[in-house]
This record gives C-alpha cells, sequence and structure tokens, in this order.
C-alpha cells in the first residue's frame, strides 16, 4: 500500500539563550493511505512539534533546526517553496487541535470560517453555496441546526459543538492526511468519546489517513490501528495496537500502561523509578514496519 | 461518630429574575473522618461551585453547611479557613510566579499564625519534605519546577496549615501519567498518615476507581448518585452513571467487559 507520509530520521534542535536543546533524535514513522497511527508520549517528549514539523510550522521560526526527511505522498516536502507548502495545508493536510475554541477565530462567525476553508480549494465559491456545503457537512458531524450553528460565533457554542465544527472544517476539502493533536483532551469525558466516534466514523468513509498524537492510551487503543511510542524525542516501540497493548515491549510502555488507574480497581501501581531502563533501544513488533 | 463535613439541602443560585442560574440544587451529604469523597461530573454539573461553597469563597443560596458538628458561618473564621485547603487543578497558575516556592507555603503559616516567626521556615522545609521534595526548594521560583513538583508544592502549602479538609479540584488532570501516579500515591500516603479527609473533584472515573471510599455524581447542579466506590462501579443504579462509566476510555479487556456489561450508550 502507497505511503502518505513517511518521516525519516528527523531531528529538531531549538536554539535558545541557554545553547542549543535537542527536542527530537531522529524519528523515523510512516502511514499509508486510510490508515489511523497513532504518536503516544508524555509532555515535552516531541509529539506536537512533530505534527507541527509535518505542516511546515516550525521550519518557519528561526531558532528552530530542523533535519531528516519529508516525505508527503511520495513528495519531498523540504523542497516546496513556502507557497507550495502553504497551499497543501487545509486542503491535503489538514489539522485538528487541542482546545477547538481557541483554534478558532473568535470574531468571525463558523459561517465565514467555513467559507473560508472551503475556498482554499474551490476559491470562486459563492456564499450560498458554500453555507450550503458547510450544512452538509455540519450534518455529518451530527449537527442538526446547522442555520443556527452557522451565525453563531464559536464563544456561543460549547467544547463539543465547536470541536464538531473544526472536524468538519478539516475534513471539508478531502485531505489526504489528519493532523489530531489531542482532539478529545479538552473535552468531557462523554463528549470525548462521542467526538472520537464520529471522527472514527468519518474518516472510515472518507478513508483519510489520520497521524493522531495523544497522551491517553485508553483512547490510542480504541482508535488507532497502528502505535509508535515516544520518549524524549526517540521512538522506544512501534508496532500494530493489539501487539502493542498485549505484549509491551519496551520498559517504558511497559511503565505507562503500569501507570494507567484502571476503571476495574485494583489499587494504585507501584512504580519503580528505573528510567535508565527507558532508554533501551527501539523494539518492533511485527506489522510495525511498513 | 460525627461527621466531619455534612452539606445540608444547600443550593446555590447565580443572577436573579428569569436569567437566575440554578449551580447546585438541593444538595446533602457527608464527608466522615479519614474519608475520601469523589465528586464526579461533567463540566458545568456544579463542582467547582460546590467546592467554592465549601471553602466559603461565596456562601450558599439555601441550606446549611457543618463542619465538625458546627455550623459554618458565611464569613469563616481563621481557623475554619486554616482547617479546609484546596488544590488547584493548574499547579503552574495556582502559585504565585513571584513569590518563591517557600514563601508561598510560608504566606499561610503567617496568615493562619502557625508556630513562632523564627519556627516557620523549618516548617515549611518540613512541609516540602513530606511531599517528597528537598526542602532547599524552598528558595526556588515556581518556574524553575515541573508540573508534577509545583503539584507537590500546592499539596505542602495545604498541609503546612494543618488542615483537616483539603478539596482536592482535579489534582492531577494537568499532569502526566507518570507523573500523577505519583501525586496519588502521595495523597493516599498522606491521607492515611495524617488522618486527612478529601473531597476529590475530578471527571476521571479511573481514578475515583483507585483513590475514592464513596463517589457522589453530579448532574446539571444535582446529586444523581451517592454510595461506596464498588457499588458504583459494579452496579450503577442511575442510567447517567452508566453512561459516564461507559465512555472511559480502557486499555485491558477486563475492563472492556465491565465497560460493555454496563452498556448504557452514549447520552444523547
Amino acid at each position: 500500500m502507497s505511503e502518505v507520509l513517511a518521516i525519516r530520521d528527523l531531528c529538531l534542535r531549538f536554539r535558545g539563550y541557554s545553547g542549543v536543546s535537542e527536542v527530537l533524535h531522529g524519528i523515523s514513522l510512516d502511514i499509508r493511505a486510510g490508515e489511523r497511527v497513532a504518536l503516544v508520549g508524555e509532555s515535552g517528549s516531541g509529539k506536537s512539534v512533530t505534527a507541527r514539523i509535518v505542516l511546515g510550522l516550525l521550519q518557519e521560526l528561526p531558532s528552530a533546526q530542523v533535519e531528516g526527511g519529508l516525505f508527503f505522498e511520495g513528495e519531498d516536502l523540504n523542497r516546496l517553496s513556502r507557497r507550495q507548502w502553504q497551499a497543501l495545508r487545509g486542503t491535503s493536510i489538514s489539522m485538528i487541535f487541542q482546545d477547538p475554541t481557541s483554534s478558532l477565530n473568535p470574531v468571525f462567525t463558523i459561517g465565514t470560517q467555513f467559507a473560508e476553508v472551503l475556498r482554499r480549494r474551490d476559491p470562486g465559491l459563492s456564499r450560498e453555496a458554500a453555507d450550503e456545503r458547510a450544512g452538509t457537512l455540519l450534518q455529518s458531524v451530527s449537527i442538526h441546526d446547522h442555520a443556527r450553528v452557522l451565525g453563531a460565533y464559536p464563544f456561543q457554542l460549547s467544547g463539543g459543538m465547536n470541536q464538531r465544527v473544526v472536524i468538519a472544517m478539516a475534513l471539508a476539502n478531502h485531505p489526504s492526511l489528519l493532523i489530531a493533536d489531542e482532539p478529545g483532551t479538552a473535552l468531557d469525558v462523554t463528549v470525548q468519546a462521542k467526538t472520537l466516534k464520529l471522527m472514527h466514523e468519518l474518516v472510515e468513509q472518507s478513508g483519510t489517513a489520520v497521524f493522531f498524537i495523544s497522551h491517553n492510551l485508553g483512547v490510542v487503543r480504541e482508535f488507532a490501528d497502528r502505535v509508535f511510542v515516544i520518549y524524549r524525542g526517540r521512538i522506544v516501540e512501534q508496532g500494530p495496537t493489539p501487539a502493542i497493548f498485549e505484549d509491551p515491549g519496551h520498559a517504558y510502555t511497559r511503565a505507562l500502561m503500569a501507570a494507567v488507574p484502571r476503571i476495574t480497581g485494583g489499587g494504585l501501581p507501584d512504580l519503580n523509578d528505573s528510567e535508565t531502563a527507558f532508554l533501551e533501544p527501539m523494539v518492533v513488533h511485527e506489522g510495525g514496519d511498513a | 461518630m460525627t461527621p466531619l463535613l455534612s452539606l445540608r439541602q444547600v443550593s446555590k443560585t447565580f443572577g436573579t429574575g428569569p436569567r437566575a442560574v440554578d449551580a447546585v440544587r438541593n444538595v446533602s451529604f457527608d464527608v466522615t473522618h479519614g474519608e475520601c469523597l469523589a465528586v464526579v461530573g461533567e463540566s458545568g454539573s456544579g463542582k467547582t461551585t460546590l467546592a467554592n461553597m465549601i471553602l466559603g469563597v461565596f456562601g450558599q443560596s439555601s441550606g446549611e453547611i457543618w463542619f465538625d458538628g458546627k455550623g459554618l458561618p458565611t464569613r469563616r473564621t481563621l481557623e475554619h479557613r486554616s482547617a479546609i485547603q484546596l488544590v488547584q487543578q493548574n499547579p503552574l497558575s495556582s502559585l504565585n510566579p513571584k513569590r518563591s516556592v517557600g514563601a508561598s507555603i510560608r504566606l499561610g503559616l503567617d496568615v493562619f499564625g502557625i508556630g513562632t516567626r523564627s519556627d516557620r521556615w523549618r516548617l515549611v522545609e518540613d512541609a516540602l519534605e513530606e511531599v517528597g521534595l528537598p526542602g532547599d526548594f524552598r528558595r526556588r521560583s515556581p518556574a524553575a519546577l515541573s508540573g508534577g513538583q509545583c503539584q507537590r508544592v500546592a499539596i505542602a502549602r495545604a498541609l503546612a496549615c494543618q488542615s483537616r479538609l483539603v478539596i482536592l479540584d482535579e489534582p492531577t488532570s494537568a499532569l502526566d501519567v507518570l507523573v500523577q501516579a505519583r501525586v496519588l500515591r502521595l495523597l493516599e500516603d498522606l491521607r492515611r498518615d495524617k488522618g486527612l479527609s478529601y473531597v476529590f473533584i475530578t471527571h476521571d472515573l479511573s481514578v475515583v476507581r483507585n483513590v475514592a471510599d464513596r463517589v457522589a455524581v453530579f448532574r446539571e447542579g444535582e446529586l444523581v448518585e451517592c454510595a461506596e466506590t464498588r457499588a458504583i462501579f459494579e452496579d450503577p443504579k442511575v442510567d447517567y452513571t452508566r453512561q459516564l462509566i461507559g465512555a472511559v476510555p480502557v486499555i485491558s479487556d477486563d475492563e472492556l467487559k465491565l465497560r460493555e456489561s454496563l452498556s448504557g450508550g452514549l447520552p444523547a
């Protein structure tokens, strides 16, 4: 199967007042067409910067040094001009951020923002036609009073509603890759479950590949086909979701799993603090390699 | 034995007339000595309003709050204020960035007149050591600490005030899972060693299952179910509780089985 996204030996360094800090130490991963791939790790492990590099956002920062191969549908992203890269965002690659309310512009209505998204692929689209298409898309994320939603500002809607609007926008131009950075974290648990179920159904229908970034192992288990575990800028374990959860091979993955409280009870886990073991070499499960 | 905290028909209404919002409606429950009561519910269910009333940030519109057998007045005495302490969700923003960690902890001691002036820095260091931080951390600024360390400082601040009841408002939601496990373990140990009582406000039911003695489920300002933790998870009486448990993302097959056996489905 063809790869939608391939990352090869990606390194990232930030230059700051106190010298250079290395954030990513050569990570490689790939996502095939229609596949849901999760990148799991703790805060500061390098999950979100990886997503931002794929979108070309970090490369614009003067303090960031990015090295390594980035290929989207076979094309070398590093050779794109700023304008070409800009043209990919929101059309072929789209992104959903953690906090839906702050990722929408507070001074424009949902309708205006939706039209802007649709015009990225179809510049001559009239506002009426845009509203009509937006209405259909909102229907697909179970928003039925779409006329009210299109006329509303983001702060007039709930967090769950905003997140559904953002999902509808992200899928509006039929991207081949959707990057979802902690899409349920800012939502209530029941709203998160509904949102993820909806996203699952939509990407299945449209065949969109998803690069799913999360720190929540439970969410990852339910959503992803394949999992990459990242620790301090290094991939420590990769493989199909069932293999990772049934037989975690790396000390860090095992520690993560042990630390998750279970709804079946059993008390709080005892953690052995052998962080040196977390630096062991990477574990690759069968089927984890593309 | 009289409960440590007792709420009787407590309600809170914000605003008046047609735009009034009933944030909490007719809530009654007890917290006994040494108990951990979890308060769960979604955003807007009135969890934090409830915490603010217990702390005396604002008064209740009706009903009574009793502490250690006496009714709590709306204007709290110093004694009440030191006995009921709060640990907030975001550790970085709950500590004053311009004060050193030690100064933040010491402020409570100064206000409540705990210890003698010359003794207080030692008390601050003791409190830090109790939460597993070195005593010389008192000179550091909150910005120089990690999220987990900041949360430990917030807990030390509550302990130093000789509190008996600690309101934990989402104390681990902002932390990574490994850090969360350590902070939860610390809270457990402190409760056992010091005989503290907790009101543990959270939306994370898998945490609740492992730390709480009893659970109070809130929905839209009302207490819909209150029972022992095991009963809540194994035999919930209310559909809403089933839905909440049914929405928890899980990582093992055992949990999946439990979740499916409840099969509440998701709320519309």
